[in-house]
């Protein structure tokens, strides 16, 4: 009966929305539900330009240089002093390995809950664009797939700027 | 030891002579109790030493705590912001402007404020943040609870103003005041309340 009962209830628990996981050395966040969709754009078809940016470990090189570089930038620091870091860079390299058309999920929150408490300007949106740019620029990314990249996340300013 | 308590038994009741607790309810013409309303009467600031505990303004959840502080004229109010994104926090209030950037998990910076009066404070930021510091010139002065009650303690004897001060009170600068006879110690206030929209 028990096990009559699970059986019943197992495909309503599979198909039924994914919450967010805990990962260890991440401080908790508020359950949300995950989807590719929070990603903030549709993925390129094919893995051409992923290739291009050497594959997963070209994106957390790319991506552990843009946290360098945001660090070491006052223009922005201060926003994001309080921040995960952990998790900032996991989601980070799992949002451009998704939208780059890499083999990956995004398991992040969405672009408008992640950003509307923080009062971001439009110089500080493009203080981060700039900041990426150099990380890809030192990381040898090809212009052509920087350019790809950066088309992907510019019409995110919508969600992204609130001031 | 008799003479000990003898002594110290006098001394108390010198005290009590020289001095009172005072209760003072503050509700609205409907009788609703009127929570985070001032209630002060005049006094000698060098009379009664600072509170030992910095007065705080705290952000968390992006919102602020207390809505509403009282502190003595000249104090420092520290601004510990709890969350883990940034408020710029700031009033324009007259004498008492200010402007504060906090980063995310900032708990250390603060503020004197020099003149007595309502500051309103806000995030710019975070709209729907808001709260106000009363700065008053007299050691005596209490926030009203929930119940809309304050608790004034060590009043010198003899007939008092008592001034109520509620971000929301109809009146010139939000004041309403009231007499207390000598001996008097409790004192029902009634103030209206006009709540923003």
């Amino acid at each position: 009966m028990t096990r009559l009962f699970f059986l019943a209830l197992a495909p309503l628990l599979l198909g039924g929305p994914a919450l967010a996981q805990d990962h260890p050395g991440e401080l908790p966040v508020d359950p949300y539900e995950v989807s590719n969709a929070n990603a903030g754009a549709d993925p390129l078809a094919g893995a051409a330009v992923y290739d291009a940016f050497g594959g997963h470990d070209g994106i957390e090189r790319v991506v552990a240089r843009l946290i360098v570089n945001i660090q070491a930038d006052t223009r922005i620091e201060g926003i994001f002093r309080a921040s995960d870091w952990v998790r900032l860079r996991r989601t980070l390299v799992e949002q451009f390995c998704y939208l780059l058309g890499g083999p990956c999920d995004y398991t992040g929150r969405d672009m408008t809950s992640v950003h509307t408490d923080h009062g971001i300007t439009t110089a500080e949106f493009n203080a981060l664009v700039e900041n990426l740019q150099l990380a890809m620029e030192a990381e040898g990314i090809p212009f052509r797939s920087q350019n790809r990249l950066l088309a992907l996340l510019a019409p995110m300013h919508g969600e992204v700027v609130t001031r | 030891m008799r003479i000990q308590l003898a002594l110290l038994t006098a001394i108390a009741l010198s005290t009590a002579a020289f001095s009172a607790d005072v209760e003072v309810i503050v509700h609205t013409p409907d009788g609703a109790p009127v929570a985070n309303a001032v209630v002060s009467v005049p006094g000698d600031l060098s009379a009664v030493p600072a509170p030992a505990e910095m007065p705080s303004m705290e952000q968390r959840d992006q919102q602020f705590n207390p809505f509403v502080l009282v502190v003595r004229e000249g104090a420092e109010v520290v601004f510990p912001n709890r969350d883990r994104v940034r408020h710029h926090v700031y009033s324009f209030a007259r004498g008492n402007r200010f402007e504060l950037e906090l980063y995310g998990r900032e708990e250390e910076r603060t503020v004197r404020f020099e003149v007595a009066g309502g500051v309103p404070i806000g995030c710019n930021i975070h709209d729907d943040m808001l709260a106000f510091i009363r700065v008053v010139d007299t050691p005596h002065a209490v926030v009203t609870d929930a119940t809309g009650t304050a608790r004034l303690t060590g009043i010198s004897d003899g007939a008092q103003t008592v001034t109520v001060w509620h971000p929301y009170a109809r009146g010139r600068n939000n004041l309403v005041t009231a007499e207390m006879a000598d001996g008097q110690d409790r004192l029902e206030v009634v103030i209206d309340i006009t709540a923003p929209d």
